[in-house]
């Protein structure tokens, strides 16, 4: 057996699992592409459902990583991939005795939803801007007055064939729900409005969660896509959706929007599945090679999924597929496949 | 009546499955099979060009003729001015100018 | 002399098929509307006429339109058009020289080889013209036949399919001057005399065949040359061939101002009836190179159309982009002649509808020029901000027709075929313009202007779109531009704004003086089309999908930092398929303004 594990990607998905090989005696190398570990929950405030901070997670992890000598290398861009090798932007190879793919996910763009105005009016936003802002500590309307009205809009670029994001990014409504509640808390004489197609409250405490927004915080769900958003004098927004459960447009003018911007998969995936062999789902996304049995494995032998490079999912689902992916992995080099 | 369509809140009409003929109804779907996976996100609606001046509803009509529902629909949907703003939104990717021109077409003026 | 047997199946079609064409036309033009008839009898005195005789020698003899787009297929037509007609002409001058003033009937020209072995003079050098000639109309017959074989060969992708008066016809075409060039070479072989071609042909047949033989197979060749002939006169009216004659009135009544309208007029017979089938169309039809649909597109459309069975998948399954018609070499008005043929099977008229129009006027702001967003900019709201940041630096006071919410300007419904519907709409939107007094109507929807344009009477308005006002504000220094050549941008011509209504040069010059402007490998006239076009309700998003995608790639391959596009429909079109930006004119305007 030739080199260590190579693990592309230093997020939560590639911290555990470095982690869970460590434990099982194995050694692994993380390549980040930017000059952190962390990936993207360092951008996230509190984590559904229980509020719990994203730095609890992630600081741990990052010390655990540090503390137990695991290899690092930052400003790694990976280029080609295969079961034995991971080539760089600079042209090194790095021989692998097997490969963890663990590059999640990319938010998507808002500014593609032209008609939501994102990027064009002020207040309008995003998740990830929310919560950006509660990371320091102020969220505000663009020109730092309080929001009495807040609009939040799920399924932005997901479910949605004309961005060619036909999945449905599954952790959006829950963050709908948890952000309209941090909201609310900031701001308790705003209005909160939920606009959704469909609430999907898979995990544990998620409808509990659901019910207390309804009932604890007020918030106001309504069933509809806004279809159109455009600027009114005061740089507040005037959206326009359908009511479906009344059967009639509805018109509402906001002092923010926020877009619950969905996973898309990431632009990379294509070059690393036709160098790796490992292949792609329809979404783009990769593909587990059995959606029972195998969910951390690609399609390619000696090539490893965790996390949301292959379907949107929780963090908690992440860190259990990193713990999986590493129990697999060590009956990998010991038997072969 | 063609007047009230679909908002006659005082006279509450049962939609009766077992009643309805959905022959007509499933003429258009085997022609536009795409209009069954409608999520009735409303988006249509919402930014309907008709629908801004006055009480036309496509999710509404469509729906409706989907559950046999027939009566008035031909005239309603001539309110519809074909500008094609919903199939521009429609996150389903439903091609809703030619939905629009299916159903007058199988329906005539019922 | 000038008779002999065989001419009799000769005769018999050329009676027929005379009186067949004489008996369409006539009723045709007889069932023209008053108003057609009129123009007619107006322009058949004036230079009209002499410009159709210089077009008809153009086009239906030399096929110099053909020409242009495809050589080989300029040939092949050319030489079996004029070839022919040279065959007639010079023919006619020969007998004329042989006999004088004498008549000649018909068949005494068109046999004249027969008829000239009982003659004493012999004048070679005719011989020798009408050889060559003759050989100039089989290499075209020879370039048809192998173009049945491979079209790949004449740089068609596809070459039209036959009915089966089609068939019948083209058989009897085929056959007609190989069957020339037996009948005149055993006559060559038998009395003597012959061209070049001829006679090198009845050279090798009295080497080969005994004197006896010649003799037997003499009159035979010579019935199979009548026949043939005969044969392809009576199929002709009922095949594709019919076009051969058509083309002429059509030529004439095109000069004189005839024009497809959006109902069906019996001058659409002259347009369906001049189609060559030449298949150009088809090979111009993104519908074909993108999505393998086949049998929609305007070749077939006409001919279901002349047989009665046209069906709504083929007249709706056009994006009426117009890269068939611009392309034509008859010039065709086959968007005209496809709406109508909507507005055939779906105007159903009703006073009562559109009632809500009345008392509706949403719009703001006062100005003499007026800016009419169009449904599809309300859904580009960039192009809207950028607008208004245009017309806030030119100092410009608007009047916004629709910015909240207005009535549609009635061409998606006119595309649609709902024609009495649309022009509710237009007697709606024309009773706003007046009574708000605009002077100047701008719109940013290329397809709101087509229809401003060709239906809406708005006399004393003038129309413009965006990229027309922006070109005329920088021209009078009301707004002036940040230019840096390393901007680069790539420009695609909206459909309904290039072909559709000719304006392909004022976005050029705006963005020229922003920055630097690379042209994809379609433009102007030839442009792609983006695939979200209103005329097309058959195909479904994954298609539209599929054609976008195809026009990203060549615009992308520009390498331009920047795709630009003066048209929402297509900038939504776009945005779905490219990952680098897309923008419309003015939004660059907005953004480089001094």
């Amino acid at each position: 057996m030739k080199g260590r594990v190579v693990i592309v990607g230093g997020g939560v998905a590639g911290m555990q699992t470095a982690l869970s090989l460590k434990a099982l005696g194995i050694e692994s190398l993380i390549l980040e592409q930017s000059r952190q570990l962390g990936g993207k929950l360092t951008g996230w405030h509190l984590l559904f459902p229980t509020f719990t901070p994203a730095q609890d997670v992630v600081a741990p992890l990052i010390r655990a990583v540090r503390q137990s000598g695991i290899q690092t290398r930052f400003g790694c861009k990976v280029v080609s991939v295969d079961s034995r090798r991971v080539i760089l932007d600079s042209g090194e190879r790095i021989d692998a005795a097997a490969v963890v793919l663990c590059s999640g996910s990319t938010l998507f763009n808002a500014k593609i939803k032209e008609e939501y105005g994102y990027g064009i009016y002020d207040n309008v936003f995003t998740s990830a801007d929310i919560e950006q802002m509660m990371n320091n500590g102020k969220v505000a309307m663009a020109d730092g007055r309080t929001p009495e009205r807040i609009a939040i809009l799920h399924c932005v670029g997901s479910r949605d064939e004309k961005v060619c994001q036909r999945h449905c990014s599954k952790v959006c409504c829950i963050t709908a729900v948890k952000q309209a509640i941090e909201l609310k808390k900031l701001f308790p004489d705003a209005d909160v409005f939920n606009f959704y197609m469909d609430m999907r409250m898979f995990g544990p405490g998620y409808e509990e969660l659901y019910r207390r927004a309804q009932i604890e915080h007020n918030i106001h769900f309504v069933r509809g896509r806004i279809s159109e958003a455009s600027p009114l004098m005061d740089s507040r927004v005037q959206i326009k959706a359908e009511d479906t459960l009344t059967g009639r447009p509805l018109r509402m003018s906001v002092d923010m929007l926020v877009l619950m911007v969905g996973m898309r998969a990431n632009d990379d995936n294509a070059f690393i599945s036709s160098s790796s062999g490992a292949e792609l789902a329809e979404n783009g996304f990769f593909k587990p090679r059995n959606s029972f049995m195998d969910n951390v494995l690609s399609t390619k032998e000696g090539i490893f999924l965790v996390g949301t490079i292959s379907s949107p999912k929780t963090v908690g689902q992440t860190l259990n597929e990193a713990s999986a992916a590493a129990i697999r992995i060590a009956e990998y080099l010991r038997y072969g496949n | 009546m063609a007047t009230n369509f679909g908002f006659s809140i005082s006279k509450p009409r049962v939609i009766d499955m077992d009643a309805n003929n959905l022959r007509k109804s499933d003429d258009i779907l085997a022609s536009m099979p795409q209009l069954q996976s409608c999520i009735g996100c409303g988006a249509c609606t919402a930014s309907c060009t008709a629908g801004n001046l006055t009480s036309f509803n496509f999710r509404k009509v469509h729906t409706l003729v989907r559950r046999g529902e027939y009566t008035g629909v031909y005239e309603e949907l001539n309110k519809c001015m074909l500008c094609g703003k919903c199939r521009l939104l429609c996150p389903r990717g439903i091609n809703t100018r030619a939905a629009v021109m299916t159903i007058k077409r199988t329906l005539g003026d019922f | 002399m000038f008779y002999a047997h065989f001419c009799i199946p000769f005769i018999v079609g050329a009676v027929i098929m005379l009186l067949t064409l004489l008996y369409r036309y006539i009723s045709w033009v007889v069932e023209l509307p008053k108003g057609d008839k009129r123009l007619i009898a107006k322009g058949i005195f004036s230079t009209a006429t002499l410009r159709s005789v210089w077009e008809i020698i153009r086009e239906s003899l030399l096929h110099i339109s053909i020409f242009r787009v495809n050589p080989l297929l300029g040939y092949m037509h050319c030489s079996l058009a004029f070839g022919w007609f040279l065959l007639i002409a010079v023919g006619w001058i020969e007998t004329t020289v042989y006999m004088g003033a004498e008549l000649v009937p018909l068949q005494g020209h068109v046999f004249f080889r027969y008829f000239a072995t009982q003659i004493d003079t012999h004048i070679p050098i005719f011989d020798h013209i009408m050889d060559a000639l003759l050989l100039f109309v089989l290499s075209g017959v020879a370039l048809a036949w192998f173009k049945r074989l491979r079209s790949k060969a004449l740089g068609m992708r596809r070459t039209t399919k036959h009915s089966v008066g089609d068939r019948i016809a083209l058989s009897f075409l085929w056959f007609i001057f190989p069957a020339r060039l037996v009948a005149e070479s055993v006559t060559a072989a038998v009395y003597g005399g012959g061209g070049f071609l001829t006679a090198a042909v009845g050279g090798a047949l009295q080497h080969t065949l005994s004197a006896g033989a010649l003799e037997a197979i003499y009159e035979p060749v010579w019935w199979f040359y009548s026949a043939v002939l005969g044969g392809f006169f009576i199929a002709m009216p009922h095949s594709r061939y019919m076009h051969i004659f058509t083309e002429i009135p059509l030529i004439f009544l095109r000069n004189y101002r005839l024009r497809v309208t959006q109902s069906s007029t019996s001058y659409d017979n002259f347009q369906l009836q001049s189609c060559s089938r030449c298949g150009i169309c088809i090979d111009a039809c993104q519908l074909q190179s993108e999505l393998g649909h086949n049998g929609v597109q305007s070749v077939y459309f006409l001919r279901d159309r002349r047989a009665n069975r046209l069906t709504m998948p083929v007249a709706f399954d056009c994006l009426m982009c117009g890269k068939c018609q611009e392309r034509c070499p008859v010039g065709i008005d086959l968007n005209a002649l496809r709406l109508n043929s909507r507005a055939t099977m779906r105007n159903l008229p009703n006073e009562r509808r559109y009632g809500y129009f009345k008392g509706v006027d949403r719009s703001e702001g006062s100005g003499k020029v007026g800016y009419f967003a169009g449904c599809m900019t309300l859904l580009t709201p960039h192009t809207l901000t950028a607008m208004q940041t245009i017309f806030d630096a030119a100092g410009e006071e608007v009047w916004w027709a629709d910015r909240n919410g207005g009535v549609c300007c009635g061409r998606p419904l006119r595309l649609s075929g709902e024609t009495d519907s649309a022009n509710k709409m237009v007697e709606y939107n024309i009773e706003l313009f007046r009574r708000h007094g605009i002077t100047t109507l701008v719109t940013s929807c290329p397809i709101c202007l087509k229809t401003f344009r060709e239906d809406y009477n708005l006399e004393g308005i003038e129309l413009l779109h965006h990229s027309q006002y922006i070109e005329r504000l920088i021209e009078q220094g009301r707004i002036s531009l940040k230019h840096a050549d390393n901007q680069s941008f790539t420009y695609h011509d909206p459909c309904e704004l290039g072909r559709g209504s000719g304006i392909y040069e004022p976005p050029r010059s705006v963005i020229k003086a922003i920055g630097t402007l690379i042209e994809p490998k379609h433009h102007h006239r030839n442009s792609l089309c983006c695939g979200s076009s209103l005329a097309n309700t058959i195909i479904n998003d994954a298609e539209q999908l599929k054609i976008s995608a195809a026009l990203t790639l060549e615009l992308e391959a520009t390498g331009a930092t920047t795709l630009v596009t003066a048209c929402p429909l297509c900038k939504k079109a776009l945005g779905r398929t490219t990952a680098q930006k897309i923008k419309d004119l003015s939004e660059i305007v907005a953004s480089n303004l001094n």
